[in-house]
């Protein structure tokens, strides 16, 4: 199913809220992390989410599907394979991890989901080098059938210093240098951005010099991991023009919490990031 | 000597010190500077102090001994004085320079004290395959044969962290917990570090908490636009008015000097990043 055609269907059956989306520039596809906004149900978050002319919500189950893609959306970022603490950097974990992969990608691809998430694992004493052989080795196991159905899988970048204590995949060098020995369209980082700021900062430079290994990202204010205007380090604005001006084709979604309250943090971010 | 007997002391020199323009007014909590780089191509000295004071600044960094008259004439501090007897690649890093080091260090000192200079910059050098362990001890070892003379003129040493990815490719004070441990093992209240927002933005990341963990250690503060180097506005990745005002909750009382080179009208970045850090 296409956009169009998608969007004809859905006008059948779906509330007025989306009929009129409020304009965007839209050269970055936006999205929100459905955890962030989890006092409001999937269905009012999906119609605030159209009506703000976002593109995906992100970490949503099977289930939940029907209800974003019926609004327009698109399911941005869902279940790979391996948990944050369990993952790819253990060889004992590779058999389950593909396994699941093979569901979870298969079911994405029929859906039209475009991307499935995966991670590292925690270090627990295994050495980088270590790590990341074990990464590329796991990946590789899943990269092909990725690539037949068209669905990208995407390993995220997480901060080992404040949120996910000794999680392996901490620092872009790392991710990328995974990415580059898998070599598969297919297999990419999810770059988040308040993790990399915790971690090492210089942000637009990073992308710049990494954006082919880039598949997806996230943002969150820091410190706080709450809205992304004025009141942390931050210039989201800059940053979000730096990833379109790249030509950036993915989702670029929305991972805070919001202080303030959320229908006005949600559309602050959207604005901020609309470049 | 406080601000006022420093100025009575200028006039009494006979450096008559002239009515600036009505300066603009600020809030002033954090205490700005800047340096001559901000300013662009083509001022002279004693233009770039003038609208330095005009602009609200309360003095310039790194500015060479001759012209610190120019700076008194206008009300403006040394806020930074230059490095003496080492440089940014040959530093305080290497035992074995310590006494050529010294002597010009410490009458360097006693000078930038005389003029009431708030501040005087020391540099670690570069590392040529130093371990990080021994320039550490090499650093606190230089800084604690000086401090007490710091202590004595009521100078501040400042110990300024840089950035070795882009611009200072080998320097080895660029990352803020070596810089600390250095603090930690000096011990003085004379002797800080100089977090420069811009090298540690390339370094590091994670600004706001970074300064919060140590603002006990730090004793003066540079800016900068990251990525290039310039104005710290909307054109660049970080916020710098949170920043400012972080610095300002956590009691800092020092100064926070800018150094970017401007892209736009020099005038106009400076009163616009003047703008944006009075909080």
């Amino acid at each position: 199913m296409d956009r169009r055609s998608f969007l004809s269907t859905a006008a059948l059956a779906v509330p007025r809220a989306q009929a009129q989306p409020v304009p965007r520039q839209g050269r970055l596809k936006q999205g929100v992390a459905r955890w962030c906004f989890s006092k409001w149900s999937l269905e009012e978050l999906a119609q605030e989410c159209a009506r703000l002319g976002l593109k995906g919500i992100d970490l949503i189950g099977p289930a939940d599907w029907p209800v974003v893609q019926k609004l327009g959306l698109a399911p941005s970022m869902v279940t790979g394979g391996g948990s944050i603490a369990d993952g790819l950097n253990r060889q004992e974990n590779h058999d389950k991890i593909e396994q699941q992969m093979r569901e979870n990608i298969e079911r994405a691809a029929a859906a039209g989901v475009p991307n499935v998430i995966t991670f590292s694992g925690n270090r627990r004493g295994l050495s980088d080098p270590e790590g990341l052989g074990n990464c590329v080795l796991g990946l590789n196991r899943i990269k092909a059938y990725a690539e037949e159905k068209g669905v990208t899988v995407c390993l995220e970048l997480l901060n080992s210093k404040v949120n996910h204590k000794d999680y392996q995949c901490d620092h872009t060098a790392w991710g990328a240098e995974i990415i580059k020995r898998v070599g598969s369209p297919r297999v990419k980082l999810l770059y988040d951005i308040y993790h990399m700021q915790i971690m090492e900062g210089d942000i637009i430079r990073t992308i710049r010099e990494n954006i082919q290994h880039i598949g997806h990202f996230h943002t969150g204010g820091n410190p706080g991991r709450n809205e992304i205007g004025e009141s942390q380090e931050l210039n989201y604005r800059a940053i979000a023009r730096a990833v379109a001006d790249l030509n950036f084709t993915g989702f670029f979604v929305h991972e805070f919490v919001p202080a303030g309250d959320p229908r006005r943090a949600l559309e602050q971010a959207v604005e901020i990031c609309d470049v | 000597m406080t601000r006022r007997s420093w100025v009575q002391v200028v006039g009494a020199a006979g450096l008559t010190r002239v009515s600036v323009a009505q300066p603009i007014a600020r809030k002033g909590r954090l205490k700005q500077a800047a340096t001559r780089g901000c300013f662009g191509k083509g001022r002279t000295m004693e233009e770039i102090a003038r609208e330095a004071a005009r602009l609200g600044l309360k003095g310039l960094d790194l500015i060479g001994e001759k012209d610190w008259p120019i700076l008194k004439k206008y009300g403006l501090l040394p806020t930074m004085a230059p490095p003496a007897g080492h440089s940014l690649a040959d530093g305080i890093n290497r035992q074995e320079r310590h006494d050529e080091v010294e002597k010009p260090f410490r009458e360097a000192l006693v000078r930038a004290a005389e003029a009431g200079a708030s501040n005087l910059i020391v540099l670690s050098g570069n590392r040529r395959g130093l371990p990080d362990e021994a320039g550490l001890e090499a650093c606190a070892a230089f800084l604690g044969r000086v401090k007490a003379l710091a202590e004595d003129r009521g100078i501040t040493i400042c110990l300024e962290l840089l950035n070795s990815k882009v611009n200072h490719p080998d320097y080895q004070c660029d990352h803020t917990a070596w810089g600390v441990e250095v603090m930690k093992r000096v011990g003085s209240p004379r002797v800080k570090l100089l977090y420069d927002i811009y090298h540690m933005q390339i370094m590091e990341g994670d600004i706001i908490r970074t300064i919060r963990q140590n603002i006990q250690y730090i004793g003066h503060f540079h800016t900068a636009g990251n990525p290039g180097r310039h104005e710290i506005d909307e054109s660049q990745e970080l916020n710098y008015r949170p920043i400012a005002q972080a610095i300002v909750d956590a009691g800092y009382t020092g100064y926070f000097a800018h150094e970017y080179g401007p892209l736009k009208d020099p005038l106009e970045s400076m009163n616009r990043a003047i703008e944006i850090c009075d909080v």
